[in-house]
């Protein structure tokens, strides 16, 4: 393995097609790859088709949101974001806080925004009963790697069962999902226990062996970070740790608070056009 | 100014209008009808309805009282009198900051006595509703020359007002294409258009055809004529059309239509006019239809209520 | 209903109620009758004593010496003058007359001096809590208040967050509920950050009014309410961008068939811009324009009366046809004002509410001048146990209601129903808060033939420009007409009464009241108006003489 810290250029091109000509559209993407102390943004560019004049701002929970809005009547529309990132190294598991700090009502306090219920993570009867099994004899990072490892063990990874509005129940009911649904079980076990979890959303370079310059077919990806004692991240789609292989772009509650591409448009059906993640280790 | 509110001024113009003109129409027609105990009354109705471009429900023979409801007080039919009233009510209410308030109450009062109105007419004939109706419309027209501005406003509302003028003095000959010159009908169409008094004081009491409708279409000092109409209706475009000044053709669709209505009928010679008639009067209402849309689609660019969906992008 | 069931009793048994009635009058009949429900509220006519209080004597001298007739007379006149001006509100979609009683209720300059004092430090700390929770949200920060009482607000918006007006203001328009308890003291009931309403009604109510009982002003120093659209406007325009010199203003209404369609259409006449529904608006890459007949046209400031919820489709409801996409990015950055701003609602939250004085104390450092109605919150769990031990003795309201509706008068409840109240409470503790039954005070009001006392509650409405915070002397005074009802609300069946806030006697509020005449002094010789050609009174009559003398060929012509 070379260097901890890797430079990565993600290019990810995605968009809508309309079945009628749409004359009016308002957009926002939550593509741009934050830039913190543990990832460093090097540069970063977001091109539309049709071309569009964008706004950016930075939302509620940190993330950088380009809006832009279109009024030529078009049946695609596309988007291009390109970034080159440089990531940081590995996240350890952080052992900070006993179950009892987790109780404390300050910490309660504090991240309330993070152990309430949301559509995407619902109150689950069972997953609540299944994550205070794994509560027993742990510490809460612990259970954060156990409850992570069990998700991966029950679930299969398939696209097309789960759609982008599927909860964590959704998932679990089905035993199938994507990336997005791992996240949410996850979150659904560690909120129902009392640790304050949170949903990320990024991109993965696939190779673990990634060689420089060479371009391989990544993917959107999300995964969670949980504290305990201080927020640390886990992949649970592949039972792996945070690495330089990922590449982080939003934080919130759930899906809804990241959703990479929405839009506001008047007009008849729209469909996804196909999404593309060229990912390329650059040093 | 807000493009809605300029959708309504006309529309309130046009509305208060054809109110007052249907009201007159039945006036006479029901008047007539009392008079004469030789017409027929269903065949008469039925041609009314055909002027006012109501399409007459099968079966039921006509009588003074059916024509009345039908087109006083039907609340169903949009041609009505009173369904005239609550649309004009109806656009004046949702473009309130534009009229003055004496306007407003003016027609929100005159909407508000319907129900009574309509009450008393059922118990003493119904010219007292329709008198109702032409001086609530007379006061209306006064209100509006004393309280508001000479603005674009103001110019949205006389337009809409002079291109309804000019569809029922139309609608008002077709009925009486076919009489004979000597018609005692001539006089009727005099009277509904509010034309008898001063038609006889300009040909000294002669009543024939040629004059009826050369006075009521190319007379250029009665208000009513549709020459006078289609003036006022072609000042208020110019007006409104801001933009510079062309140096071929005309400035606009609706300013071109009305400009050449108005030019064939003033140059027309007087002992051509019954020649054609009926086609002159079929080009006429043609041109008021055009126009309408044409202005609708220089000025009124309201848009219909936009249905927006939701896009998300799976992963 | 109320109109013709006088009316037919007034024909029935005309001038016979004149010499009945012992100590009060014949309108005053029974109306302090011990039995009546809640007699223990503050009377703001009578004290305790049945004397009358200053402020009421001459209202009180001038109504006892009408009659019942006198009084159903008036109170004809006054519907009819309501409906013929359009002043309505639609209940169920049916348009009916804002019930507007006979009776004004009446402030002293003394009493409304504190009020304002009240108001105006309550929206002050208001509009830096709301800043504050939408920009680094210091007050959790330094734990004064807890995150969760914040985050679990339903109308914290989160897409609000660090959108920043530009002169700062976001509370521009403010309704400040309150009511009096049974000692006189006036607290404060609920706060309106959002969308208060019912302004027009003071100012039309004051309208009706003069018009039909001009004696009763001529004989009290009233202060004036008029004027509050410009206040309103001064306040929108200074709220534009810095750089717009003529600001645009447009009122933004969710339509026609909208309960308040009448206030906004008033607000936009009086201020003389234009009341625009959503779909005369767009927006292009976050500019918002007008659709004139003329093409566009920028707009600056909105004045929106249409909730978050609908404002927006980007970021709010999708299926929202009223309000305008990509409006809320426009304010974002900094080319269009909302106003009142988005997610006020975390300011006027009912449960946020029972924290106002330690909002007060962290912001201005002072204490509250007008106190809150003491109110439990059911998320505390040691309140919460309180709330249902007692409920049966309670006021339970739901942090999210408004308009009176979802409240629990625990008094007037079943057993069973109480019992599926505390599971609900219990499910939600969040939603939820308590209130001892407030006996509000009691104003004379017009039921059947008589004055009955009848409970108020009142709004001011406060407008803050940037600089000052003004509040209209006046506000809605809202009562409830059903007999010992205490919900006021017009959606309940409530009717309005006229606010008359006195002026003191000599202070700045007499050239309000007398105003400066606009030249020195009024023309002192008198113009006769010109007259057109007349007959003198010898012609008129040589032609009378003449007419009899052809009285046949006459007749004959007129025919």
């Amino acid at each position: 393995m070379t260097a901890e810290n890797w430079r990565i250029r993600v290019v990810h091109t995605t968009g809508y097609r309309y079945a009628a000509p749409v004359v009016q559209s308002y957009n926002e993407a939550r593509l741009t790859p934050r830039s913190d102390r543990w990832q460093n943004l090097v540069v970063s560019r977001i091109e539309t088709t049709p071309p569009t004049r964008s706004f950016r701002y930075t939302d509620y929970w940190g993330t950088e949101v380009t809006s832009f809005d279109l009024h030529a009547p078009h049946t695609e529309l596309k988007i291009v974001s390109s970034s080159v990132v440089e990531t940081g190294a590995t996240v350890e598991p952080v052992d900070g806080a006993s179950w009892a700090d987790l109780r404390a009502p300050e910490v309660v306090d504090r991240y309330a925004e993070y152990l309430e219920w949301t559509r995407y993570v619902p109150r689950h009867a069972e997953l609540g009963q299944l994550a205070r099994t794994m509560r027993k004899g742990r510490k809460p990072h612990e259970a954060v790697l156990a409850i992570a490892e069990l998700i991966h063990d029950r679930l299969t990874y398939r696209r097309g069962t789960t759609g982008v509005h599927s909860s964590a129940a959704d998932a679990w009911e089905a035993r199938e999902g994507v990336c997005q649904d791992y996240a949410h079980l996850t979150l659904a076990m560690l909120r129902s226990i009392g640790i304050p979890a949170r949903y990320v959303s990024g991109y993965l370079h696939t190779n673990p062996d990634g060689k420089v310059n060479e371009t391989v077919r990544g993917e959107s990806h999300a995964w969670i970070e949980a504290w305990t004692g201080g927020w640390w991240g886990f992949d649970p789609t592949n039972d792996i740790e945070i690495g330089p292989r990922h590449i982080w772009v939003a934080i919130g509650r759930d899906y809804a608070d990241v959703s990479p591409l929405k839009g506001t448009y008047s007009g008849g059906a729209a469909t996804a056009i196909e999404v593309s993640v060229d990912v390329t280790r650059l040093a | 100014m807000l493009a809605r509110n300029a959708e309504s001024l006309y529309w309130i113009g046009r509305y208060v209008e054809r109110a007052d003109d249907t009201a007159r129409i039945l006036d006479v027609s029901v008047h007539h009808l009392l008079e004469d105990a030789t017409v027929d009354a269903d065949a008469t109705s039925r041609q009314l309805l055909v002027v006012l471009g109501i399409v007459p429900p099968e079966g039921t023979a006509f009588d003074m009282r059916s024509l009345t409801d039908l087109v006083a007080f039907s609340r169903e039919h949009s041609g009505s009198i009173v369904s005239s009233i609550s649309s004009a009510r109806e656009n004046t209410r949702v473009a309130r900051e534009v009229v003055s308030t004496e306007l407003w109450e003016c027609i929100n009062a005159m909407w508000n006595a319907l129900p009574e109105r309509q009450k008393a007419a059922k118990r003493t004939g119904p010219h007292s509703f329709f008198s109702f109706v032409e001086e609530r419309a007379a006061m209306f027209a006064g209100l509006a020359d004393s309280t508001m501005s000479r603005d674009d406003g103001w110019r949205y509302l006389v337009l809409g007002r002079s291109v309804e003028r000019v569809d029922m003095i139309v609608r008002l000959l077709m009925s009486r294409v076919g009489d004979k010159p000597s018609s005692p009908g001539w006089v009727t169409v005099l009277r509904s258009a509010g034309a008898h008094d001063t038609y006889l004081r300009t040909y000294r009491g002669a009543l024939d055809a040629r004059r009826v409708v050369q006075f009521l279409l190319l007379d250029r000092l009665f208000p009513r004529s549709v020459f006078h109409a289609l003036r006022q209706a072609e000042s208020c475009l110019e007006h409104l059309d801001h933009r510079p000044v062309t140096r071929v053709g005309s400035k606009a669709e609706a300013i071109r239509l009305l400009g050449k209505a108005r030019s064939d009928l003033e140059f027309l010679r007087p002992d051509e006019l019954l020649e054609n008639l009926t086609d002159r009067l079929m080009e006429l209402q043609t041109t008021v239809r055009e126009v309408g849309e044409a202005v609708s689609q220089q000025y009124f660019h309201s848009v219909p209520w936009v249905a927006w969906t939701n896009a998300e992008v799976s992963l | 209903m109320e109109r013709s069931t006088t009316t037919d009793t007034s024909r029935r048994a005309p001038r016979r109620a004149r010499d009945t009635g012992p100590e009060l009058g014949g309108l005053f009949d029974g109306y302090l009758d011990p039995r009546r429900p809640h007699a223990g509220a503050y009377d703001e006519m009578f004290g305790p004593d049945a004397s009358v209080r200053q402020a009421y004597r001459r209202l009180h001298e001038q109504l006892a010496a009408s009659q019942p007739g006198d009084l159903a007379a008036r109170s004809e006149a006054l519907d009819r003058a309501l409906v013929d001006q359009g002043i309505t509100f639609s209940l169920s979609g049916q348009e009916r007359p804002f019930p507007l009683d006979l009776v004004p209720r009446v402030i002293t300059a003394a009493e409304w001096s504190r009020l304002e004092k009240g108001i105006v430090q309550r929206v002050r700390a208001l509009e830096m809590f709301l800043a504050d929770i939408y920009g680094d949200q210091q007050i959790i920060r330094d734990g004064v208040l807890p995150r969760r009482l914040i985050t679990s607000c339903e109308h914290f918006h989160r897409s609000a967050a660090f959108v920043l007006p530009p002169n700062g203001v976001r509370v521009h328009v403010s309704g400040i509920d309150v009511v009096r308890d049974e000692e006189g003291t006036f607290r404060v009931l609920e706060d309106n950050l959002r969308n208060p309403s019912g302004v027009s009604y003071v100012m039309e109510n004051r309208r009706t009014m003069a018009r039909v009982f001009p004696d009763l002003f001529a004989k009290h120093r009233v202060r004036a309410v008029g004027d509050y659209a410009v206040h309103l406007l001064r306040a929108l325009r200074a709220a534009a961008a810095a750089n717009v010199a003529d600001p645009n203003v447009v009122v933004l209404t969710p339509g026609v068939h909208n309960s308040a369609y009448f206030e906004h259409s008033l607000l936009a006449r009086q201020m003389g811009v234009e009341l625009v529904e959503g779909r005369d608006l767009f927006c292009r890459d976050n500019v918002i324009y007008l659709r004139t007949t003329e093409g566009e046209r920028q707009v600056d400031v909105i004045y929106r009366r249409i909730d978050d919820d609908y404002l927006d489709p980007v970021q709010f409801r999708p299926d929202s046809v009223l309000g305008v996409a990509g409006v809320l990015n426009a304010a974002r950055a900094g080319n269009v004002v909302i106003a009142n701003a988005v997610g006020n609602g975390v300011g006027d939250d009912k449960l946020v509410y029972t924290y106002l004085p330690e909002i007060l104390k962290y912001y201005l450092g002072e204490a509250p001048l007008l106190p809150n109605v003491d109110t439990y919150r059911c998320w505390l769990p040691d309140e919460q146990e309180q709330v249902l031990d007692r409920i049966s003795e309670l006021v339970v309201k739901p942090v999210e209601g408004s308009g009176g509706y979802g409240i629990v008068f625990g008094p007037n409840s079943s057993a069973k129903d109480l019992m599926a109240l505390r599971k609900r409470v219990r499910a939600n503790p969040r939603g939820w808060i308590a209130q001892p039954v407030v006996q509000l005070s009691t104003v004379p009001t017009k039921v059947g033939q008589r004055l009955k006392p009848r409970h108020v509650d009142l709004r001011p409405f406060a407008v803050n420009d940037g600089k000052s915070v003004f509040v209209l002397p006046g506000g809605l005074t809202r009562v409830a007409i059903p007999e010992g009802s205490l919900i006021v609300n017009s959606s309940q069946g409530g009717g309005s009464k006229d606010t008359w806030v006195l002026a003191p006697r000599s202070s700045t509020a007499d050239a309000e009241l007398s105003g400066q005449g606009l030249a020195g002094s009024s023309p002192m010789d008198e113009v006769a108006p010109e007259r057109g050609p007349e007959l003198t009174a010898a012609q008129q009559q040589q032609q009378q003489q003449q007419q009899q003398g052809g009285e046949e060929t006459d007749a004959r012509t007129q025919r």
